[in-house]
This record gives C-alpha cells, structure tokens and sequence, in this order.
C-alpha cells in the first residue's frame, strides 16, 4: 500500500491512491485520476467522488432553495465571513454551508466560486445532472417552508455529515495537522448533540469522536485508552459473549473442530490461548463424555493475564472446569500459565506430552502478535513469527483460529480508520438487535476499547492489529500449516445456533473450507482450522484433508 | 383421592387411575411440558410423578440414546434441562435430530457451568428468552 504523500492542497478523499497534483489547474486531464472522481467535476476543478454525485446535487438543490428564499440582503451578507478550507471539495462545502444557513440565519460568505456556480450553472456538466438528480426528496422539500426545509435536511443528513468530517478529522490526523483535527473534533460533538446517539451511525460516531480526541488530545502522543484491568475486560468480555452470537459462534465452530480432530485419541491436550472464564470448554468437556467409545483423558491449559491481587483466576477456573468433567466422569488435569503476552510464552511452559493429540486454540489472539514487540531488536524473529514456530513444534493436531475479518493494520492510518469505521457500524447494527439490558451496554463498551485502541493506539499499544482471512491464509500457510476445512457438521451446527438468536440478520457463509459470521451479508467474524505438516524434500503437500464427522 | 375415583368408575372394585403409580407415569410421559406442568397441579400424588425426572426424559428426548442419561443428571436434570433450554428450543426447532440434540446438550453445560460459579443467577442462556423476530 503506497502511504499517503502529503498534498499542497489534497482534498480528504480516502482512497489509496494520492489524488492528482493540483486541484483547479487545467492540466490534470493528463494525469490519471483515481477512478471513484467523477471525471466531468474534474474538469471544471471540483473533486467530487461518483459515489457522492447524488448526494452533492440534492444538497446543491436544497441549498439554491434555501438562500432563494432567504431574504435578499441576507444574501448579501454571504460574501463576509465563512472561511472554507477546500473549494474544490463540493461535498463538504455545501454541507457546511447548509448547516450554517441552518444554525445562524446570518448567511455564510459565497466564495467566487459559488456564485459564478450559481450564476453559471453550465459549469456543472448539465449531463451528469439529468441522470443523477433524484426528484423526490427535492420535491417534497420545497413545498415546507424554506428554514423549516434546511432544518429537516440538515437533520436527516447529520449523520452524513458525521461520517464526511471523520473521514476528514483522520485525514488531517494522517498528515500531523492535529490543531485542525482538534478543531473539526470540536465541531463534531457539537454536531453530536443534534444527532440521535441512542442508536445508528450516531451512536458509533460518538465512540469513534471519542477515540480520535484520546489521540489528538493526549499528552504524550497515542494513548489514553480506557485501559482496565483483566477483571474488568473479563466481565465486559462475558457480556459480549451474551448479547451476541459472536464468541458462541467461535466456541462452538471450534469445539466441532477439536472434537472431530480428537477422533480415536485417547490422550489429549487443549491449549486454550485465552482463557477467560472458560466458557468455551464445558461443551468440549459434554462432548467428549458422550463420543462413541467414551472419553479420554483431557489435560487443559489455559493461558491468560496474571492476577494483579494474588488471586490465582486461572487456578479457579481450572477448578470449576474440573468439577464440571468430574460430574459427567471426564479424567480431567488443567494447568494455567499465567502470561502478559501471548510471545512471553515458552512451550516448555505448557508441558505437552509427546504421545496426546494437541489442540491449540487461539480465539482472536494472534492480531495481537503483530505489532513490532516489545524488545525493538530487529535481529530477533517477530513475535508472530516466534509464537507460530513454536506452535509447530508442538506438532498440533489441530489448531482453530479465530480472527475478526477486517484490515485495521494497514500501514496507512487513514485506510485502517476508514475500514474500522464501516466494520464496527456493522457490528453495532447486529447489536442494536439485542434486546439484553445490561448485556448490550456492557457489549458495546467491549467493543469499544477495542475501537479505541485500534484509533488512538500506536506502535506496541496498538493490539488490535485484525487482518482478514486471506492474509492469515498467507501467513499460516507461510510459517508450514496447512488448511483443515471445517465440514458440513461445523456448518450445521452454526446455522442451528444462529436460528436460536432473536435478530434475523446473522448469516453464516462457508469460505474455501472456513466459515466466516457476519450480518447481512458482511462476515465479521472468520474461524479456520489448521495443522502442521512435516516438510517433504520438495516442501509441497498435495492432500487437504478434510476434518472427518463425528454425530453423536 | 383413591377412595374416591373408586367409588366413581363403578362401587367396589373397579380400577382408579391412582392406584397403580407405573401406569399414571407411563401416561404422564406422553404428555408434552404445559399439560404436564398442569397434571402437577391435580393433587399431592400427581404432582410427585409429575416431577420424577424419567417423565422429563421422554418429553426432552423421545429418541435418544440411553447414554446419555448420566450427562444430563450430572448437569442438573431432565426437568431442570427442560425448562431452562429445551422449552425454549422447541419453538425453534423440533428436537429431533441427534445434532439437535447436541447442540441442546451443549448449552445446558455452559448453563449448568454457569451455576457451578455462583456468583449470580446464570445467564448464558437468556438470549433464548427473546421471541424469534419475524
């Protein structure tokens, strides 16, 4: 991914590519321009993306109304005071310029630009108008009262406007202006309290508000994230593992894996990367007692955050997990290691048996390992790279993976900020169908330490690192394993929990061997199956087994 | 009350419904939860078969193996597995299939691991309480 160069006077379009050089010179027809400009604007020097075009002619629409009907020596008034940062960018002038004939009644200053616009309307192409120019809205608008008309417009779009000023905010974040991301941040929470932030894209804007003033406004640069202690991240984790179907999804996908895997072993051993509460296990643990042939010995570790108070958590856990398997008549031995980070494990700590089956399990843990670790030493391996060397060595027979299916590690902060914007919207749709109080509460706020430190965090603070399915396909397949697909039993049994969920909009989708969760048609969330094989002389394997079924 | 269904089928020596305990749970099996939560309401010794766990089994499972009856006792019951996750299945799904089944099974554990925490009613499975958004 190229880094965004800075621009003399680049407008904030978040595209991968930087725009042509200048915006109102007449010679940029010979530089290729990124495909999403409309390439008529261009030519009379305004940069307006084709997927704005609508948008940008209702509001020019409701713009001409408004300051036709407003009185005439209001009109006047236009040319004094608004300052606009970008002239060329039509889409966001004519939002602000609309708010301001909303907020003040004083008109804003009309720039040359506008007035030989509104004077001329052949500079506008009349073409791309007749095609683009919806009639409805426009009409219904003018037949109110003209405040009444900019009012109602200005509300409906507010939310627009949100995102286009975030959109903006990161921009000049990228590029190191924080006195104008600071200033725009302003605007936007005064924007905030005219917008409904109960629910919808008004509510997620104010978490991704709050997350780009940590950072510009800390002190000390890239942090200030709500941090909070394993107890709490554990109960925050608990109730998102309630209000949504998506930790049980993960659980239950990779159980059917690890149990498939375990076919015939009467030795077996589960490293759980994460262990939490160990909600995931008890269903393992019922499995297990009721295969065909009866159990086998289980010997758990679980790894996780160390105590801060001199409780050992993972020893109770252990505890718990164990009374459960005696009761259905498991053999069961748990151990716990008790780790800050997952690269500070050694496998000598987890004491695997040469003769049992391993599983290990990584339930959105490995982006973690991605950043640049903590010793700096260039010298030494990666910390994913270390950490997946190690799990080889272990010879798994299985290892279930569980990532977010999202980039927010783009090198780019503008392209992780924009791809996090249009993830985590989604996901607060799925939970905006959650009817649990207080489970969503606390489920949004799980979500949104995550938002803030993908945000406002950098370098080895920045742990939520998520990549999508393909680079991890990449990565695993790199560092010697190989795909396990999941079966028909996994998918089954993902589609039976899904019905179990009140909201209707959760769809489970199989990808080359992988399920992936999403809402309506965006997977959020993608488990895969994997294990390692020894290097033949060539380093090739030919056959992708594929994880046999087992019903009970 | 023995004496008295006695007296009504026809004086003497008919055969009342309470007298023979196996039979009244043999028909209270085949009834599905509501009529068997009202049969409990009848009298003291309807509402003692009513709660034997063996009336539960049938309703939760009709067709599954014996094997695993011992699971489920361990994890709380048959009645107690009815009410907290098959009632709520069941206007889902049919219960008939063996993955079903599992899945049932699967969530009971998490509900009955829950319990084994006691800090606090479980609650793993409250999501099944909402009604299916059409």
């Amino acid at each position: 991914m190229v880094p965004y160069e800075t621009a003399a006077a680049a407008p904030p379009i978040p595209i991968g590519n930087p725009p042509a050089s200048s915006s109102s010179s007449s010679s940029t027809t010979i530089i290729p321009k990124p495909p999403e400009i409309d390439g008529l604007l261009a030519g009379a020097g305004y940069k307006v993306r084709s997927s704005d075009l609508r948008h940008v002619a209702q509001r020019l629409e409701r713009l001409e109304t408004a300051m036709l009907n407003s009185p005439s020596q209001q009109l006047s008034l236009l040319a004094s005071d608004a300052v606009l940062y970008n002239p060329s960018d039509l889409s966001t002038w004519v939002d602000s310029l609309l708010s301001e004939l909303n907020q003040s009644q004083s008109l804003p200053s009309l720039p040359s630009d506008l007035s030989d616009l509104m004077s001329n309307p052949t500079a506008l192409d009349g073409s791309w108008m007749d095609q683009q120019l919806p009639p409805p809205t426009a009409a219904v608008h003018n037949q109110q009262p003209p405040q009444l008309t900019v009012v109602t417009a200005v509300e409906e779009d507010s939310g627009i406007r949100l995102v286009h000023m975030l959109m903006t905010c990161a921009e000049y974040v990228q590029r190191g202006e924080l006195a104008l991301a600071g200033s725009l941040i302003q605007d936007m929470q005064s924007l905030l309290t005219r917008v409904n932030t109960g629910c919808g894209i008004g509510k997620v804007a104010g978490y991704f508000i709050d997350a780009l003033g940590r950072r510009v406004f800390a002190a000390g640069g890239g942090g200030g994230v709500p941090g909070g202690s394993a107890y709490e991240n554990e109960i925050l984790y608990h109730h998102f593992y309630e209000a949504c179907p998506y930790l049980k999804f993960a659980h239950f996908t990779a159980n059917q894996a690890i149990l498939e895997a375990f076919d015939g072993h009467d030795c077996v051993h589960v490293v759980d990367f994460n262990l939490m509460h160990g909600l995931q296990w008890p269903a393992l643990i019922q499995a297990l007692a009721l295969r065909p042939g009866g159990p086998p010995l289980l010997r758990l570790t679980g790894i996780g955050p160390p105590s801060p108070d001199g409780r050992d958590s993972l020893r109770e856990i252990g505890l718990r997990l164990a009374e459960l398997a005696r009761s259905v008549n498991v053999r069961f031995a748990f151990r716990g290691v008790a780790a800050a980070r997952l690269e500070d494990v050694k496998p000598w700590m987890l004491q695997v048996n040469p003769k049992e089956a391993v599983a290990v399990n990584s339930i959105m843990q490995l982006h973690k390992l991605l950043g640049p670790g903590s010793s700096g030493d260039p010298a030494r391996p990666a910390p994913i790279d270390a950490v997946l060397g190690w799990i080889r060595s272990l010879n798994p027979k299985i290892m279930t993976v569980v990532e977010q299916e999202s980039n927010h590690n783009q090198p780019a902060f503008l392209d992780r900020f924009t791809e996090s914007l249009y993830y985590y919207s989604t996901m607060f749709d799925s939970l905006d169908a959650c009817a649990l109080q207080p489970e969503k509460a606390l489920a949004e706020m799980y979500i949104q330490r995550e938002i803030c430190n993908v945000v406002s965090c950098e370098g080895s603070a920045r742990l939520e690192r998520h990549e999508p399915l393909a680079n991890w396909r990449e990565r695993l397949t790199r560092a010697g394993f190989r795909p396990l697909h999941l079966g028909s039993n996994a998918f089954k049994q993902a589609s039976m929990l899904l019905t179990l969920f009140s909201a209707e909009g959760y769809c489970v989708e199989e990808n080359e061997g992988c399920l992936t969760l999403g809402w309506h048609s965006r997977p959020l969330i993608a488990a895969s199956a994997w294990h390692a094989v020894a290097e033949t002389a060539a380093g090739a394997v030919s056959d992708v087994p594929v994880v046999g079924g087992v019903v009970l | 009350m023995p004496a008295a269904s006695r007296n009504s089928i026809g004086g003497g020596r008919g055969f009342g419904i309470n007298d023979d305990v196996d039979i009244l749970t043999e028909v209270l099996k085949r009834l599905d939860g509501r009529s068997v939560c009202v049969a409990a309401c009848v009298c003291r010794q309807w509402s003692s078969i009513a709660r034997k766990d063996s009336v539960w089994e049938e309703l939760c499972f009709r067709h599954v193996s014996p094997g695993v009856r011992p699971v489920v006792v361990a994890l709380g019951g048959y009645k107690r597995l009815y009410m907290v996750c098959v009632r709520p299945l069941l206007k889902r799904m049919t219960l008939a299939r063996p993955d079903e089944v599992q899945l049932s099974l699967s969530l009971f554990c998490v509900h009955y691991y829950e319990t084994l925490a006691g800090s606090g009613p479980p609650s793993s499975l409250m999501f099944l309480c909402n009604p299916v958004n059409v």
